[in-house]
């Protein structure tokens, strides 16, 4: 890996990332709406795995009213980069989401994601979308506990088999054959746990730093041989939702895109969905105006700070740091962490707790631009159809999951 | 006779393993199978490398990670010469996300641990509504902690020298409404009544909000008095509501931070931890015996440090820390400066202690730097406190409390009223 000299700057700040293509004109998208509508009257055919919660009685209990649930339902469209026009499939989509069994699996890991996802942040209507989505088992919300949760998990994988999408948060330890993190009563350790599971998932779902990339696990010195999902898991789907924590609104953006169009999203070399990680921090900052204009805060708690200036020489990471942070922030997007000044750590880049991690600014750290690493025939990967019955995406991402891991390991050289 | 549970929502799980004799529990055998090493992470790393790793040890505490690890630096460079004045305004704000946290983790406890689990055990379904209300209300209070911290979990806006944010008065209005909806939400659903009544030590007898099923479930399992263990207490962070010290034997006492001891266990990652080798109770029922919470008090007069005081000591925390955070806000000066340390010194050498009051109890982290780089770096954990196997002398603080439990069952539940966490117990 080269250091960075100002050729290599300039690049960064010129070459295109990985956008999702957003002109298809206009016969394209007549065809994706007549597909997804057709989809959506397929699912909603099909009765509801679980009863539990009616989306409008849901809607009307937060005091959310349709307008507000339209308003949601249009800003998630033009987060998943689809025209306009599609806004009432996606509010569609919603309401079929209980459709789609997810099994949720927690790994090497904080707990983070989880607390991210369900027990704190994430826009109020996430939140009730999330309710619908008919989650199967999830050890941190579910009711059951001990032998009997065990239980619930055994079931659900035989009652799904081949249909339910898994959602993995955290790294998988590999060194003292697997004996850093191990689950259930059998003490089963998480590699083999992963593998069992997966192996009759429709696709599996990295969601946060660790289970996409290792993570903090797997910083230097690695002391578990902690790895991600897809160094792991073969023969399936992947998609890595990284960030630490992962957004709750690119978890919810992955499923409903799934529901709406029966396709995984187009994704990178790095598996990630391109509609969130198309664009660097930087590319939609809201103090980029400053960069722009040369105005930076030097130190902190200077005149710049005070002023909202640019945080890249305090070591802001959002110029080589594929997110969409800067667009949707955390909390119901009350706000995030450039919106305290804090600049971005670059937590959904692989390597960042070695590579980013305090405030180095870009000049002094041995930093590659990630903006090369862009794999321009991965549009392919997300574009399997879906089986009338509902689930059971292809095979076809194997070979895409294997040339993206290729593609990272060049990029890493 | 042995018997296994596993027990998971704690940040990962644990697996007990109890050992009954004549129908009750004996002893019990605390194993937690997850490790990941940040310790050995953070070493060779530049200082302040460890306030972006550390506060990922947990999903639920991590704020408390990055004032204790920003504390332990700035100690440090106190100890090496470099005076930092923080401001009362980061002073403030540091204060109170910090009591942000701990009231969205007590919240959590309250509706997605103590309410299911007392559900269960009286064999009653838990209430689909426990979810929404956990989720409603511990989403308001992060909001409010959001605005000056950037996001939750996991953010680094507290920096050596005091705090990178420079908040608007509009912002702190924005807080202060999202404060009081929390405070509104507790009035109306959780204590049934309003807070200055509550303060004001009225019967809660009356109330129909959800702390009086939490009441009825327990007096239904008749657990009240149960669950004691040593009377020994300890807190090592410090500020208007907290006070660090030690309680044993009746008497409160100074502390020394020397006399904390970690001890490796044989076939485990979890290190145990003592105070002048005796093991010590922390988290909210700890705190409220040092702060002399007169509440609090009185009930520990007639029940000692059992099962109900300790759950009252969590909740009686939670509405505290909300009129706290609120005196905060109204009293911070937003022209004061956020840091006052502009350029980190390179190269320096030192050692430092940070403490801080976490949800759980006492956290504490100790870097020792050389040339700017960490040479060694000790977590201390509030788990470690009450989760500890013991001393050859003495069980640990929970195991202690679930002896005498009658079925696995019930001993599953008093170690949950720790609320425990295997993410930070190991780390």
């Amino acid at each position: 890996m080269g250091k960075d000299t100002m050729e290599s700057v300039k690049k960064l700040f010129t070459t295109q990332s990985s956008k999702v293509d957003t002109n298809r004109g206009e016969a394209y998208y007549a065809d994706l709406y007549n597909s997804c509508r057709k989809r959506l009257d397929e699912l909603k055919a099909l009765p509801p795995i679980n009863n539990k919660l009616d989306l409008q009685a849901a809607l009307f209990d937060e005091g959310i009213d349709r307008r507000d649930f339209l308003k949601w339902a249009s800003a998630t469209t033009a987060m998943l980069m689809l025209p306009a026009s599609f806004t009432p499939l996606v509010a569609d989509a919603v309401q079929v989401m209980n459709r789609i069994p997810v099994i949720w699996i927690e790994l090497s890991d904080c707990a983070g994601n989880s607390e991210a996802l369900l027990r704190s942040d994430g826009p109020k209507i996430d939140e009730i979308v999330l309710d619908i989505i008919s989650l199967e088992f999830h050890e941190t919300l579910q009711a059951a506990a001990g032998h009997q949760a065990e239980k619930q998990l055994e079931d659900a994988i035989a009652t799904f088999k081949g249909k339910y999408i898994l959602f993995v948060e955290g790294a998988v330890p590999l060194g003292m054959d697997g004996q850093y993190g191990t689950i259930g009563a059998k003490a089963e350790t998480f590699k083999d746990h992963l593998i069992r599971l997966s192996s009759d998932a429709a696709a599996v779902i990295a969601v946060g730093s660790c289970a996409t990339f290792g993570g903090i696990p797997a910083a230097a010195p690695n002391p578990t041989g902690a790895v991600g999902v897809m160094n792991v898991v073969s023969g399936k789907p992947i998609i890595n939702i990284p960030a630490c924590p992962a957004n709750p609104a690119n978890m919810v953006g992955v499923v409903l895109h799934y529901v709406l169009t029966g396709k995984l999203p187009e994704l990178d070399s790095l598996l990630r969905p391109k509609f969130a990680f198309g664009y660097r921090i930087h590319d939609n900052c809201e103090r980029r105006a400053h960069f722009d204009a040369g105005e930076y805060v030097e130190e902190w708690g200077d005149s710049g700070a005070k002023n909202n200036f640019c945080l890249y020489k305090m070591g802001c990471k959002g110029p080589m740091t594929f997110n969409n942070c800067s667009l949707i922030r955390y909390n119901e997007a009350v706000n995030w962490p450039v919106g305290v000044g804090r600049g971005c750590i670059g937590c959904s880049e692989p390597d960042f707790w070695d590579k980013y991690a305090y405030e180095r600014p870009m000049a002094n750290a041995n930093i590659k631009a990630p903006s090369g690493g862009v794999e321009k025939t991965a549009d392919e990967f997300g574009l399997v159809l879906l089986t009338a019955t509902g689930i059971g995406i292809g095979i076809h991402a194997v070979a895409s999951a294997i040339a993206g891991k290729k593609n990272s390991e060049k990029d890493a050289e | 006779m042995k018997i296994k549970q596993l027990i998971e929502k704690i940040e990962g799980e644990a697996e007990l393993e109890f050992d009954f004799q004549n129908g009750l529990v004996n002893d019990v055998n605390i194993i937690f199978p997850l490790y990941r090493g940040i310790e050995d992470i953070l070493r060779d790393r530049e200082a302040r490398d460890a306030l972006v790793i550390a506060p990922r040890v947990c999903g639920i505490c991590n704020h408390a990670h990055l004032i204790a690890g920003v504390r332990a630096i700035e100690d440090g460079l106190k100890k090496a010469g470099i005076n930092i004045n923080l401001t009362s305004k980061a002073i403030s704000l540091r204060e109170f996300t910090l009591s942000c946290e701990i009231i969205q983790s007590h919240i959590k406890w309250i509706y997605l641990v103590a309410l299911p689990q007392l559900s269960i055990l009286n064999r009653i379904k838990p209430l689909d509504s426990y979810l929404a209300k956990a989720s409603w209300s511990s989403n308001t209070v992060v909001k409010a902690m959001s605005i000056f911290s950037g996001q939750w979990p996991h953010n680094s806006y507290a920096i050596p020298g005091g705090v990178s944010c420079d908040p608007t008065y509009e912002e702190i209005i924005h807080a202060e409404t999202l404060l009081d909806e929390t405070i509104r939400f507790m009035e109306q659903e959780f204590l049934g009544i309003n807070i200055e009544a509550y303060m004001k030590n009225q019967e809660l007898s009356e109330s129909k909000g959800d702390i009086a099923t939490i009441w009825n479930l327990i007096n239904k399992q008749n657990i009240q008095s149960k669950g004691k263990s040593h009377n020994r207490f300890i807190a090592f962070g410090e500020h208007e509501i907290f006070k660090a010290g030690e309680y044993s034997q009746n008497r409160t006492n100074e502390i020394d931070t020397s006399l904390v001891k970690e001890h490796e266990q044989p076939n485990s990652k979890a290190k145990s931890v003592t105070y002048n080798s005796l093991c010590y109770e922390v988290g909210p029922l700890a705190r409220a015996m040092l702060a002399k919470n007169n509440r609090i008090m009185s009930l520990y007069n007639i029940h000692k440090d059992s099962n109900l005081i300790r759950i009252y000591a969590r909740i009686d925390e939670m509405i505290n820390l909300l009129l706290y955070a609120k005196k905060l806000l109204a009293n911070l000066h937003p022209k004061e400066l956020s840091c006052t340390l502009s350029k980190f010194p390179k190269g320096f050498s030192t050692k430092g202690i940070g403490a801080v009051e976490a949800a759980r109890g006492s956290l504490i982290h100790e870097t020792v730097i050389r040339d700017g780089k960490i040479e060694n770096y000790t977590i201390i954990t509030p788990t470690q406190w009450n989760l500890s196997p013991g001393t050859s002398k003495e069980s640990g603080i929970a195991i202690e409390a679930m002896k005498g439990s009658s079925s696995a069952e019930e001993a599953s539940f008093v170690f949950r009223i720790f609320d425990i966490c295997s993410a930070c117990t190991t780390h």
